[in-house]
């Protein structure tokens, strides 16, 4: 489970995120809603021990993430990217990632080959689609088979095979038990994956339910978004 | 702590800029070998001509090839997001810090007998000098030398967040420092880590900015110590 409370994070005078609290239940898909600049990316820095807060705290399994000593074995995460040196091959860049955590090599093969990549294992990542290195930032979060994955718009470059892909892995993820919390400035992306939804705007929660709940009385997921949020985004 | 260890000796060795330029140092430093031991160039300076292995620039240019193995092991973090993930799968950052710069030492000193014992090798020879005293003390201090720099170069990287600047830096910094700069400010011009290394290594060429070996080695010292130390600090402390 993941548990944040009170968080706050300040750059230069301006709260990026200010008081937000929110818990993500096991079992679920949990989608983190809100439009660019809300506040999503930092918060999922902060819950991952990248960042540090000004205030609240950001827990998994009742522990701050820094406490983790084989951390990859619990969380797994994508942000951004795969996070690769665009020098260096695909398989390369898990090995040594796996090899931090005490995963065995052949699980670098197994989860290359999950994410559709094990053709391309001995490429450099330079040679890789936007939607490849997103792929490659999966099997990454998956190597150590954690039990929870925490994705910042992992749907961002994926093509449409690619998203549906993404989305039935998730909701079989989350169907063993396991825990999912991913971001997405879409609320149409979450239709068909969350179950659950935190929607956060400006740096504050506007919303925290069960998907169907928030949705109920609107015309449309993109009139709740715009309801909640303010925010009418160029996207629709 | 071992998995720590492994795992950033893999990204030193899947990296083709460290092959690259280990190749380059070991050539370099075998052509300037020749060069010194056989005396065939000479060089234009404002002295007359001066014999290859009188040049002690010269002789240390293949160094600041090498530190690229060290310079892009810490730089390469910054590259592709790559930090992220190592703090992310090692946040200890203390512990992952200290690992990274352990095998990086440990690579650039082991890295650094291979590119520089050929061309040693050759200049003993050369001056029918072999014997085992004599060149292990030359080769410890070139080892020595070449493993300071490259931590320079590695706490640099870190503060720069890129491999690039910390290259640029020290490789131009020598040249400005040779030209009207050094005639300047001497005093200050023999305590940068250029020529603090030419005369910790006996290779320094114009007295006025040359330091005992001793002092050479341990303004050296200092350089490695503020560049990394303050690289652990930041890292430690900031924002990733
Ligand atoms: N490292 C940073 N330095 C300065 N401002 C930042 C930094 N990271 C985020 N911000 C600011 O914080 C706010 C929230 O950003 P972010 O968390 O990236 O939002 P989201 O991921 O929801 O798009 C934005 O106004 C952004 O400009
Ligand atoms: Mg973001």
């Amino acid at each position: 489970m993941i548990e944040v409370a009170h968080l706050t994070k300040h750059y230069g005078g301006r709260a990026a995120v200010d008081d937000i609290s929110f818990t993500v239940p096991r079992g679920r898909v949990t989608g983190f809603l809100g439009p660019n600049g809300a506040g999503k990316s930092t918060t999922l820095r902060i819950l991952l021990g990248l960042d540090r807060p000004d205030a609240g705290t950001a827990l998994i399994d009742g522990k701050p993430y820094r406490d983790l000593r084989y951390p990859l074995h619990t969380v797994g995460a994508l942000l951004d990217g795969p996070g690769s040196v665009p020098e260096r091959r695909a398989v390369d860049h898990l090995t040594w990632i796996a090899q931090s955590n005490r995963i065995p090599r052949r699980r670098v093969h197994e989860v290359l080959d999950l994410v559709g990549l094990g053709g391309v294992a001995k490429q450099q990542v330079k040679k890789f689609s936007l939607g490849m290195g997103q792929r490659l930032g999966l099997a990454g979060a998956l190597l150590g088979d954690p039990e929870i994955l925490v994705l910042d718009e992992p749907i961002n470059g994926l093509d449409p095979e690619g998203i549906r892909w993404v989305r039935t892995f998730l909701r079989g993820f989350a169907a063993r038990g396991r825990t999912v919390l991913l971001s997405s400035h879409l609320m149409t992306e979450m239709a068909d994956t969350a179950d659950e939804v935190v929607v956060i705007a400006r740096g504050r929660i506007a919303a925290h339910g069960r998907l169907d709940q928030i949705t109920a009385g609107h015309p449309s997921l993109e009139h709740v978004f715009f309801a909640l949020t303010g925010d009418q985004g160029p996207e629709w | 702590m071992s998995e720590l260890l492994i795992a950033e000796l893999t990204k030193i060795r899947t990296l083709p800029a460290t092959w690259i330029a280990f190749a380059l140092t070991v050539l370099g430093n075998a052509v300037l070998g020749i060069l010194a031991a056989t005396d065939l160039v000479r060089v234009a300076s404002a002295n007359g001509e001066v014999a290859v292995g009188q040049l002690g620039a010269l002789m240390l240019a293949p160094a600041y090839v090498f530190i690229a193995i060290a310079v892009f092991a810490a730089g390469t973090e910054y590259r592709g997001g790559q930090l992220r993930i190592s703090l992310a799968a090692m946040p200890d950052r203390t512990r992952w810090f200290g690992s990274k710069l352990a095998v990086s030492a440990v690579v650039a000193l082991v890295a650094a007998i291979p590119a520089v014992l050929p061309g040693l090798l050759v200049q003993h020879g050369a001056a029918g000098d072999l014997a085992f005293s004599s060149t292990a003390k030359d080769l410890l201090a070139l080892l020595a030398g070449y493993l300071l720099l490259s931590l320079v170069g590695f706490g640099f990287a870190f503060l720069a967040r890129s491999p690039v600047t910390p290259l640029a830096v020290l490789f131009i910094l020598p040249m400005l420092a040779s030209t009207a700069l050094g005639n300047l400010l001497p005093q200050f011009v023999k305590l940068l880590p250029h020529e603090a290394t030419l005369s910790f290594l006996g290779l320094s060429a114009d007295p006025a900015t040359t330091l005992s070996r001793a002092a050479g080695l341990l303004v050296l010292i200092g350089w490695a110590l503020l560049f990394v130390g303050t690289a652990w600090t930041l890292i430690v402390r900031r924002d990733s």
